[in-house]
């Protein structure tokens, strides 16, 4: 079970070959999605992309890494309650920092919070509950303190290199995804599959967290700072 | 010679991710920092330098301040100033105010000469005060 048998496995056919390919088509999903959007609706926004087109592109980008392993988790559902803590709050973190801190850097730091803690809370719940109310612990509180903390971060530097450090901030959370799916990987090698998420599952996910982001961040609330 | 799914997969995201960083990432030109105007109303000897201090693209507006030393000044947030951005502190100079309304003034006399920062209590808003 070694690293270089994780990313070999990355190629195959299993559930740890899907991981690729739903980034490429949640990815896909975003983007075209997006393409549609600008083309008929968004371009009339007056400053669309130098507002909202960088933290937009990097939320797409966020969603594509976070949706992959909520799928992998879910292929295997059943984990031990110390894995299923370590799932749920890593889930719940990086899906409440990262869109907290986009939606934060254009509307604000109450309402990145909002959106930031829902997303995470929802989805850090929806993958710890796979190991019982330990996990469901683990992802409501990370995704509480995430949405939290992503906002503040976006708004504190706001005048201070904002756009890198949201690149800085995306390039972590890859990393740490990353070493969540190698974590799933070591723990599942004796285990069955024991469900499949088609590719519908894929394109859903991405529509509908595409969609309500590109919503909230255009059309939504913003705090007094940022109207 | 037959190229792995995977590797046409990963291809792919790097096109998506160059296409769409271009088209989203190229024309973000908008900078959030100030024009630097040099507030050099300065006042003649003996009297308060009023300085009055509002907000632009996040930040203080003007983000450059002179002042004259060792001889009171008068800076007042006007009320387009907001949230943390009222807790006004020039560290250097020892100053440090929560002006709640533009009618609490921070008043100050600054006894070095030099150019200091001047930003709010977390270090969001920023700028500078050029003492001479």
């Amino acid at each position: 079970m070694t690293f270089k048998e994780f990313t070999k496995s990355l190629s195959g056919g299993e559930a740890e070959g899907e991981l690729i390919k739903t980034i490429f088509i949640s990815l896909a999903v975003s983007v075209i999605l997006l393409g549609i959007l600008y083309f008929f609706k968004l371009k009339y926004v007056a400053d669309f992309r130098p507002k909202y087109g960088f933290f937009l592109f990097l939320a797409m980008l966020g969603y594509s890494m976070i949706i992959p392993s909520v799928r992998y988790v879910r292929a295997y559902r059943e984990f031990t309650c110390m894995s299923g803590m370590m799932i749920g709050m890593t889930i719940g973190m990086i899906a409440g920092f990262l869109p907290g801190y986009f939606i934060g850097a254009t509307n604000g730091m109450f309402w990145g919070s909002m959106f930031g803690m829902v997303i995470g809370i929802s989805l850090g719940i929806w993958n710890g509950r796979c190991c019982g109310v330990m996990g469901v612990m683990e992802g409501t509180m990370a995704g509480f303190m995430g949405g939290l903390m992503g906002a503040m971060t976006a708004v504190m530097m706001y005048n201070d290199n904002l756009r890198a450090a949201g690149v800085v901030v995306l390039a972590i959370s890859a990393f740490i995804l990353f070493g969540l799916n190698y974590m799933v990987y070591q723990e599942t090698r004796e285990a069955e599959r024991k469900h499949n998420d088609g590719e519908l599952f894929v394109i859903f996910w991405s529509f509908v967290l595409t969609v309500v982001t590109i919503i909230f961040m255009i059309y939504g609330p913003r705090s007094i700072l940022f109207t | 010679m037959k190229i792995k799914k995977t590797t046409l997969y990963f291809l792919g995201i790097l096109v998506i991710i160059v296409i769409a960083g271009y088209f989203m990432v190229g024309s973000s030109n908008v900078s959030v920092v100030n024009d630097k105007v040099i507030n050099d109303n300065i006042a003649g000897n003996g009297q308060i330098q009023k300085v009055l201090i509002s907000e632009k693209n996040y930040n203080y507006y003007p983000s450059e301040i002179k002042v004259k030393a060792n001889q009171p000044v008068e800076i007042t947030l006007d009320d387009k100033v907001v949230g943390c951005l009222r807790a006004f502190t020039i560290r250097d100079l020892g100053v440090s105010k929560y002006a709640r309304t533009p009618d609490e003034k921070i008043i100050f006399t600054p006894n070095k000469k030099g150019t200091f920062t001047f930003s709010c209590s977390m270090g969001m808003g920023y700028g500078k005060i050029i003492v001479e």
